[in-house]
């Protein structure tokens, strides 16, 4: 038994013994999951999948947003070209873009089941779904070529990823039955619609993207996008597009990080969900520059202690009446912004 | 006695009966056959059949009917059905003469005698049909339901309302014990329910009388009149109208309708029915003095009143046009007039409030209201008109109190609990005071627009109190609403407002928020302000037509680019002859019967105000806005300020127009639609032309106006049209041309597209970004409406160092839209390079409520706004807000530092 294993048990207990709480996250104060532990020695893989366009039009958009996709995760991201497979259309490649091969339900589960060899124990796996869904008739499918894939199918084919950090982000329409497959405790799973009448192409993968250019969604300015922050960019953006227009929205993105298959419109502190989607980066982290100087690696790990207890307390905001809370926090964060002055002169 | 009478009646019922299964035992084809093609129909077959004549208005016939009935047994029933027949057709003295010799003992023919007094009361004699029916009620153990319920409408007409409602609670004592059966019966109970203020009973029981008898034509439209006393027309409508599938000729629902849909088309197929209904000629007669048409208008009253010289409602109108008028020897002959049969009547006065309140008279409506309350404090239709006129004056705390008092008895009322509702939106709203304003907007409201709005507001009160040496009573009560539902059922009460955008009641000012409008907002509120000045100046005296003309004429004078440029409209109306004499300007609103149509109204009175101003100066103006505030005829005052009188005023004006006629010397084309906005002037008007080239062949259409410029060369519709379609075949340098021509032809357009508007797009495809500035710049001289040309030359002007400009058309953007994000970035630009600290924390606090996508960057933002305005406090509880969702960036803690190092220092 894995210490995985032993965590999901515990948590979903945690979760089944309480049905009158509020079915916020259940993870511990101190935020030491057994998931997203990344580090300089893990990596992360993101696997894109592009299904069948309905037009030409279309499938230039999808062609776009998956060129932009992939460009945006090697040049801004930090994943070397080898660790981004992308499964296209009936596999054919188009330009410069490298695909690895179809988006048929065999090729993508050909796909997983060779990156699953590749992988090592902590390593993350990002998977995002381009194309048209359907949920209306039967089970929820993703339209890839050749015969549709369900969401069943895919939970099974990530089934063999258990010591891997999974993110699926779902684009397609009526992709909210199909994701819920996907839910499972330790996985983040985004849907860019909440309901199988959500049928039209949402625009949500559009903002996604425009989000991780540049590192536009990172909103905490912390030079790394959590899958939280682009949640919620693109959300927003989604939702100032239908009022601008004036229009009722056709599309609501959730999120869902706790495994309930409960998804949330509005996932963040406080809430049902979003506390794993935090710390669920999409940058692989690379190793700092050194600083020469001995105080440096003290002051850096001082920093970082501080840089908890901020978090920790910002969950517990709830239990500090407002000016405690503030007063603390401010302590905790002249203490950081002082230290960071420091370090940052240091040689 | 009474035992006798019992007995003698169900000793009636039983042949009656019988005869009733006798009928219904008969062969169906000699029911089918209709009296009069038969050989001997029986007296039953005569009734039957002039009862159905009668319900589909076949009064003649009826009539006809009814009268061959010669069996004495069926007399009664005769005698009912012509005495309908008669009424339903205004022929009162003959329905009389048919009951009068029939009730010569009315406890022992009480239904005749009820119809008697009835008819009595139709024709304004009440005291007869008290005493009528007191005998009736008197000789009778268990009188009819009916007659029990119109005895406790004439003594509550006649001021007895204690020995009213115990008749009405004996006919809901009736219907509880079980002996209601019929439906006009449980109609009349219902109508007892209305009167007990069991309104909720009311509803049910004419539902009840409706599924009892779907043809009782009666029930359903006092069934219906219950809805519209409660401001539900659409339930009203849908009773008036089914009684009026059974019976097109049916007055009382005709007249119902007209107060809902088509009144002149209703109330004229009413009096065609019956020319003598007094609701159909109170109904007109109030319609006609609305639309200012007073000559028809007394003339129905008078001869409503002539029928029936008791009608509260017609009494109550001219109590209240002699209190307007401030003639209060008429008023005073009127009240006693009333007085006579129903002593200081709660309804009269209540009418008389409800009538002020509509002529803007919120003081006198409040007196009136009080009153009514006074006499009778069970009058929740008098509280609330009370409570709507206070609201009006802006006593926002009693108006409530009123309110609720009404929605506590009266819940059914859609007006009441409406305007309470919008309390409710109120309450959640931000209440802001400036020197001379109290403003009531919502929250975000108050964050981004009141910044721009209150140096507006006091800016606007120091120019027009010098101009008009008038100070208005203060504070001003300003309520911006962003719901238009509830704009709209703040000013009228009732959620449809048509294309109104902001409504000044003297004191008070409702406006639509500016974020549901795409029109300049700081007209509109210069509009209202002035509205405020001419309608104080004469305590509301002034008129519609006056106070628009003069608020519309005061927009051209705010700002440059602000008023109505509305050059071939005019020339329109003048070859349609659709401009009215100046005295029956206020036609031009009330009889609007499209938007245009009052457009055009705000346009003409405009016109008429300029012509005093260009003509006789802003001093005769002024004197004729101090005439209004006394009661004088109109032409006395216009001959008081102008020394002339209405008809030479009027020739003078036409003058002035066929002047301006050719001064602007454009040919309009008789095929060329008017230009189409909303907002009754304030806002975008669009052209038409964009919309034809998208329509038709780019060939045929560009053949067809050459054709036209070639005929008249000063065709400016067609010249702006060729450019638009030489445009799209980027055909430049002709497009150019035409459109250089439209706009020396009428260089002030300001529909959409413009002639310059074009041109800058031809000029910004071309690459010429100069010639395009410059022709946005053109565009802008007079169009206020425009929102991304001002912020092009605003950027435009900040990047090449033109500060002032920038100003200019940043102010002019904001004038539009001050809920773009990207103005305040500008803004906040200029601010920072001009050293405007101050501005710069005004403009990056509306960021932080607008700029949603970022709000880490929007709160950095602010605080080092905040820090370089030495507001080291604020500067350090906004970082905070920022550091708290990005502990680590390095910008915000540096701001943290410095933020506490200066407060420190302080």
């Amino acid at each position: 038994m894995n210490w995985r294993f032993v965590y999901q048990v515990c948590a979903a207990a945690l979760l089944v013994l309480s049905p009158g709480l509020s079915l916020q996250a259940q993870l511990p104060d101190d935020e030491s999951t057994p998931w997203f532990q990344q580090s300089v020695n893990t990596e992360k893989y993101a696997v894109i999948v592009t299904g069948a366009a309905a037009s030409d039009a279309i499938a230039e958009r999808f062609l776009r947003w998956t060129r932009d996709l992939h460009d945006t995760l090697r040049d801004d991201y930090g994943y070397s070209s080898g660790n981004i497979r992308v499964l296209f259309d009936a596999g054919q490649s188009p330009g410069s873009l490298a695909v690895s091969g179809s988006s048929r339900a065999d090729d993508i589960a050909a796909e997983l089941a060779n990156l699953q060899q590749e992988v090592s124990a902590g390593d993350q796996v990002t998977l995002f779904m381009i194309g048209h869904g359907s949920g209306t008739f039967g089970a929820a499918k993703f339209n890839n070529v050749g015969p549709d894939m369900t969401g069943t199918d895919l939970a099974a084919m990530l089934d063999g990823f258990s010591e891997q950090d999974i993110v699926v982000i779902n684009t397609t329409s009526a992709s909210f039955e199909f994701s819920r497959e996907l839910s499972a405790l330790g996985r983040v799973v985004v849907s860019a619609t909440r309901s199988p009448s959500e049928r039209y192409d949402p625009i949500f993968p559009g903002y996604l993207i425009e989000g991780l250019q540049s590192h536009t969604a990172d909103l905490d300015r912390n030079a790394r996008v959590s899958v939280l922050e682009i949640f919620n960019y693109a959300r927003g953006r989604v939702a100032g597009w239908y009022e601008e227009q004036g229009r009722l929205a056709t599309e609501n993105a959730v999120l869902d990080d706790t495994g309930d298959g409960l998804f949330s419109r509005e996932p963040g502190p406080n809430q049902a969900d979003g506390l794993l989607a935090e710390i669920a980066y999409l940058d692989v982290i690379v190793p700092q520059e050194e600083k020469t100087s001995p105080q440096a690696q003290a002051l850096r790990a001082d920093m970082q202690s501080i840089e908890r207890e901020i978090f920790i307390l910002r969950n517990q905001k709830q239990n500090y009446l407002e000016d405690e809370y503030w007063r603390r926090l401010e302590a905790l964060l002249i203490d950081l912004a002082t230290r960071t002055r420091t370090y940052n002169a240091l040689p | 006695m009474h035992c006798l009478k019992q007995t003698f009646k169900t000793f009636l019922r039983i042949p009656v009966l019988m005869l009733t299964l006798a009928v219904a035992l008969l062969p169906a084809n000699s029911l089918a056959q209709a009296p009069g093609t038969g050989l001997n129909p029986s007296a039953q077959e005569l009734l039957d059949r002039g009862d159905e004549l009668l319900l589909r208005g076949s009064y003649l016939a009826a009539l006809e009917v009814f009268n061959r009935v010669d069996d004495d047994f069926f007399q009664t029933q005769a005698a009912l059905g012509l005495s309908r027949a008669h009424m339903e057709t205004g022929q009162y003295g003959q329905a009389e003469a048919v009951l009068q010799p029939a009730v010569t003992s009315p406890a022992d023919n009480p239904q005749l005698a009820t119809r008697l007094a009835e008819l009595y009361v139709m024709t304004g004699r009440s005291q007869q049909a008290q005493v009528l029916l007191a005998e009736v009620v008197d000789g009778q153990l268990n009188p009819p339901v009916r007659t029990l319920v119109q005895y406790g409408l004439v003594l509550a007409l006649r001021g007895d309302r204690d020995s009213a409602d115990i008749q009405f609670n004996a006919a809901l004592a009736r219907y509880d014990s079980g002996l209601v059966f019929d439906s006009a019966d449980v109609a009349m109970v219902a109508v007892a329910a209305r009167q007990l203020d069991e309104f909720h009973d009311a509803n049910a029981l004419f539902s009840e009388a409706v599924r009892l008898d779907g043809n009782n034509l009666e029930a359903l439209v006092l069934w219906g009149d219950l809805f519209q006393e409660k401001f539900n027309d659409q339930d009203a409508q849908i009773n008036y109208n089914e009684a009026l599938e059974i019976n097109r000729r049916y007055a009382p629902a005709l007249a119902g309708l007209a107060r809902i849909e088509s009144p002149e088309r209703n109330l004229s197929r009413a009096l065609d029915a019956n020319s003598r209904s007094v609701a159909a000629l109170q109904t007109f007669g109030d319609l006609m003095l609305r639309n200012g048409r007073e000559d028809e208008g007394l003339g129905f009253l008078a001869q409503a009143l002539e029928i029936n010289p008791e009608s509260i409602p017609a009494l109550a109108t001219l109590a209240a046009r002699a209190a307007m008028n401030d003639d209060m020897q008429e008023f005073a002959r009127l009240r006693e007039r009333v007085n006579a049969f129903s002593p200081e009547s709660a309804d009269f006065y209540a009418s008389i409030a409800e009538f002020l309140g509509n002529n803007y008279r919120f003081t006198e409506a409040v007196e009136y209201a009080r009153r009514a309350i006074e006499r009778d404090p069970r009058n929740w239709h008098a509280h609330t008109v009370l409570g709507g006129n206070l609201v009006r004056l802006g006593e926002e705390d009693q108006g409530k109190q009123h309110l609720e008092q009404a929605f506590d008895n009266d819940p059914f009322n859609v007006l009441t609990s409406n305007m309470l509702q919008v309390f409710d939106v109120l309450e959640e709203y931000a209440t802001l005071e400036s020197e001379h304003f109290r403003v009531n907007m919502s929250q975000r409201d108050a964050r981004v627009l009141w910044p721009y709005m209150e140096p507006l507001l006091e800016d606007s009160w120091d120019r027009l109190v010098a101009k008009y040496g008038f100070e208005p009573e203060v504070p001003v009560v300003i309520q911006v609403f962003e719901r238009t539902e509830d704009f709209a059922v703040r000013s009228v009460g009732l959620p449809d407002i048509g294309p109104l955008v902001g409504i000044c009641f003297g004191k008070v000012v409702t406006l639509i928020s500016p974020d549901t409008l795409s029109a300049n907002w700081q007209e509109i509120v210069w509009h209202e302000l002035v509205h405020v000045f001419t309608l104080q100046m004469t305590q509301n005296r002034m008129p519609r037509w006056l106070s628009e003309g003069i608020s519309t004429w005061e927009e051209s004078q705010g700002r440059p680019e602000w008023g109505r440029r509305q050059g071939l409209d005019l020339i329109r109306a003048v070859r349609q002859d659709r401009l009215l004499p100046v005295g029956s300007l206020n036609d031009g609103f009330t009889g609007a019967n499209s938007d245009a149509d009052l457009s055009f109204a705000y346009f003409q009175s405009y016109l008429v105000v300029e012509y005093i101003a260009e003509q006789y100066g802003f001093d005769s103006l002024l004197a004729l806005i101090h005439e209004y505030a006394e009661i004088k005829d109109e032409s006395e005052k216009f001959f008081n300020v102008f020394g002339i009188d209405m008809e030479t005023f009027d020739a003078g004006f036409r003058a002035w127009i066929d002047q301006r006629v050719a001064d602007i010397n454009v040919y309009v084309h008789a095929e060329d639609s008017p230009d189409e906005g909303e907002g009754h002037g304030h806002g975008v008007r669009e052209n038409s032309s964009a919309v034809l080239a998208e329509l038709y062949n780019s060939e045929s259409l560009k053949q067809y106006m050459q054709g036209r410029v070639q005929r008249e060369p000063r065709d400016f519709q067609a010249h702006l049209q060729l450019g638009i379609v030489l445009f799209r075949e980027e055909a430049y340098t002709e497009a150019i041309t035409h459109l250089r021509t439209a706009h020396e032809l009428l260089p002030d357009y300001t529909g959409y597209p413009s002639p310059s508007l074009v041109l800058a797009q031809i000029y910004e495809a071309m690459g010429d970004e100069v010639a395009q500035r410059e022709q946005l710049a053109i565009m802008l001289e007079n169009q206020q409406h425009d929102y991304n040309a001002p912020m092009t030359l605003a950027q435009f002007a900040l990047d090449s160092g033109d500060l002032e400009q920038a100003a200019y058309y940043i102010d002019r953007a904001l004038a539009v839209n001050p809920y773009r994000p990207e103005i305040h970035r500008v803004n906040a630009e200029l601010a920072s390079r001009q050293g405007d600290t101050e501005r710069s924390v005004q403009e990056y606090e509306v960021l932080l409520t607008l700029d949603q996508n970022d709000p880490v960057a929007a709160r950095t933002n602010l605080a080092q706004a905040y820090l370089e305005n030495s507001q080291s406090d604020d500067a350090r509880m906004t970082i905070l807000r920022a550091l708290e969702t990005a502990p680590t960036y390095e910008r915000a803690q540096r701001i943290l530092l410095q933020a506490v190092a200066g407060e420190e220092e302080d």
